[in-house]
């Protein structure tokens, strides 16, 4: 049975069918990557499964237990961690601080707060922020606040990362650091569900592809396979002038 | 997440200060006249309303503005119990602070759904029904208000406000060390991103909304045994409300020690200016709340902790362009 499991997921909003009907499975400890141009629906999916928003039908579990109708937290506590988009830090707690808040709040969490901070700067040390651990997190840089995603995801112990575009706004360098991290992650047994835009990076991570385009899969498998689609260039470069008759 | 408390006064050097404190406090009454002890007992309750306001407002970050309901609660239970059941003091003030968590739980669960402003407009009504309904009741006596049995000696309240604030300022020390103090910390800071991590805000917002309820509730029935007399305007009344948001901004919100130092410093002023002049008392305290604003929205230990103090804080607060 696949990790997670989603069935006919839709979204509506008013009129626009955001998310139409996607089947998507992640199996333990895979990479997929989660492509498609702007305003696809990759967010909005990612929503419907971390209960952000309520799905218009479908239906979604994470290793056997049903995650529609459940509250963020609670699908958090299962184990399904997420980053967002825009960095989210507690921004007045120190760095070490806004680690030890999901040390303290996952399943299993730890008995007390100096368990918590230790529990944090081993964390902090692996993403390579432990110099940095008594900084308020407002005071970090764009790639420091990446890192601090990460952390702060790891920290929950999950068994899947939805990553929603961790690379945007990283120089290509920083890109291969993150790339290097994530596989470090992913080599800890955690499955990981990457959004992106930047290609090289799904491409070079994933294990398996799916393609998004105006809320419906238009494609799935291999990297090699995904770029050779004739559908995924359509949707990705539009029709060329020579192309129709 | 402990602006001040963590450097500023957790260490050996604090802990020697605030026994002094408490033992200077402890023995005050045996050295000083009525009139002293009257206005020491004012500052112990405005320390002991401003920390706990600063639970909700400083700590969790939710703006509660009707907070008085729960001194005209605390005030009439106390009222109520003593003078018409007969129960003695001892008896009917925990039953004030108890009710007002209980209804702090009841409007919590449906106010602290709301965020920011509408939670502050929406507490604010919660007050002023309650007032309307002590006018319109009998048991409270409606708006002719209630007597309660006259009291021996002044040294009473002195110490039953010093023990309050004493537990109110606990409190304040302890939370942000706990993981219920992480939880709502995380929950001021970013309500969707802590429940990424796990947080469920609703339960904490209660628990902290109700924590701030009690030190209220008990902070009234002190106040109605004190005073002996109660009606609807003088216990639920805003007043009470908007000087202990001002302590609480003065000294520092979010930090354990700063709201009692507001309580400590504003309260004083406030005696001071009133022998001089009425007048002079509101406009000084109109200015200050200004001023406040402007150049330490995050209070004295903001300007504490400013390297160069008060003149770097202002001359930092130009640099960014806030004002």
């Amino acid at each position: 049975m696949p990790l997670l499991e989603g069935r006919g997921l839709t979204k509506l909003f008013g009129r626009l069918v955001a998310v139409d009907h996607v089947d998507l499975a992640i199996e333990h400890g895979e990479i997929v990557g989660l492509i498609g141009p702007n305003g696809a629906g990759k967010t909005t999916l990612v929503n419907l499964i971390t209960g952000m928003e309520a799905a218009t039908d479908g239906r979604l579990t994470f290793d056997g237990h049903p995650l529609i109708g459940l509250a963020p937290p609670a699908i958090v506590r299962l184990g399904l961690a997420r980053t967002f988009q825009i960095a989210q830090p507690l921004r007045n707690m120190t760095v070490r601080q806004n680690v030890a808040v999901p040390a303290l709040f996952r399943a299993g969490h730890v008995a007390g707060v100096g368990a918590a901070l230790r529990e944090a700067d081993e964390v902090l040390a692996s993403v390579g922020l432990g110099p940095k651990r008594d900084f308020p997190a407002r005071a970090l840089t764009t790639p420091d606040l990446r890192r601090l995603e990460l952390a702060k995801a790891l920290a929950l112990r999950p068994r899947l990362m939805l990553l929603d575009e961790v690379m945007a706004g990283l120089t290509p360098t920083e890109v291969d650091a993150e790339m290097a991290m994530l596989r470090q992650v992913n080599a800890r047994g955690i499955a990981i569900m990457v959004i992106e835009h930047v290609l090289r990076a799904v491409m070079g991570l994933s294990h398996r592809v799916v393609v998004l385009h105006h809320g419906r899969k238009i494609a799935e498998g291999t990297p090699a396979h995904v770029t050779a689609d004739p559908e995924v260039i359509r949707a990705y470069l539009g029709t060329t002038a020579r192309a129709s008759p | 997440m402990p602006r001040v408390t963590a450097r500023g006064l957790g260490g050996p050097a604090g802990a020697i200060l605030a026994a002094a404190a408490l033992a200077a406090a402890l023995l005050l009454p045996s050295v000083a006249g009525t009139y002293y002890i009257r206005v020491v007992t004012g500052i112990f309750m405005f320390g002991m309303l401003a920390s706990g306001w600063n639970i909700v407002g400083g700590y969790t970050g939710y703006p509660d503005f009707g907070a008085a309901a729960f001194i005209g609660i605390g005030a009439y239970t106390t009222g109520i119990l003593m003078s018409r059941v007969h129960l003695p003091f001892a008896a009917a003030l925990p039953a004030g602070g108890i009710l007002s968590i209980a209804a702090a739980v009841a409007m919590g669960s449906v106010l602290l759904r709301l965020r920011g402003h509408y939670f502050a407009v929406a507490t604010l009504g919660f007050m002023i029904v309650l007032q309307q309904l002590a006018s319109n009741l009998d048991v409270t006596g409606g708006g002719s208000g209630m007597n309660l049995p006259p009291v021996r000696s002044f040294t009473t309240f002195y110490y039953w406000m010093l023990a309050g604030l004493v537990v109110a300022v606990a409190v304040g020390f302890v939370l942000p060390r706990s993981r219920v103090g992480y939880a709502i910390a995380a929950i001021r800071e970013n309500q969707d991103a802590a429940q990424v991590l796990g947080i469920s805000p609703l339960p904490y917002k209660v628990l902290a909304y109700a924590t701030s309820a009690f030190f209220f509730g008990i902070g009234g029935g002190i106040y109605a045994y004190w005073f002996t007399f109660i009606d609807p305007p003088t216990v639920f009344n805003i007043d009470f409300t908007i000087q202990a948001v001002v302590m609480t901004i003065f000294g520092g919100p979010g930090t354990a020690f700063g709201p009692l130092a507001g309580a400590v410093i504003l309260k004083s002023l406030d005696v001071v200016l009133t022998n001089i002049s009425i007048f002079l008392h509101n406009v000084f305290f109109g200015a200050l709340v200004c001023l406040l604003v402007i150049f330490a929205p995050r209070g004295l230990a903001e300007i504490f902790q400013a390297r160069g103090g008060l003149i770097e804080a202002i001359r930092t607060e130009v640099r960014e362009n806030r004002i």
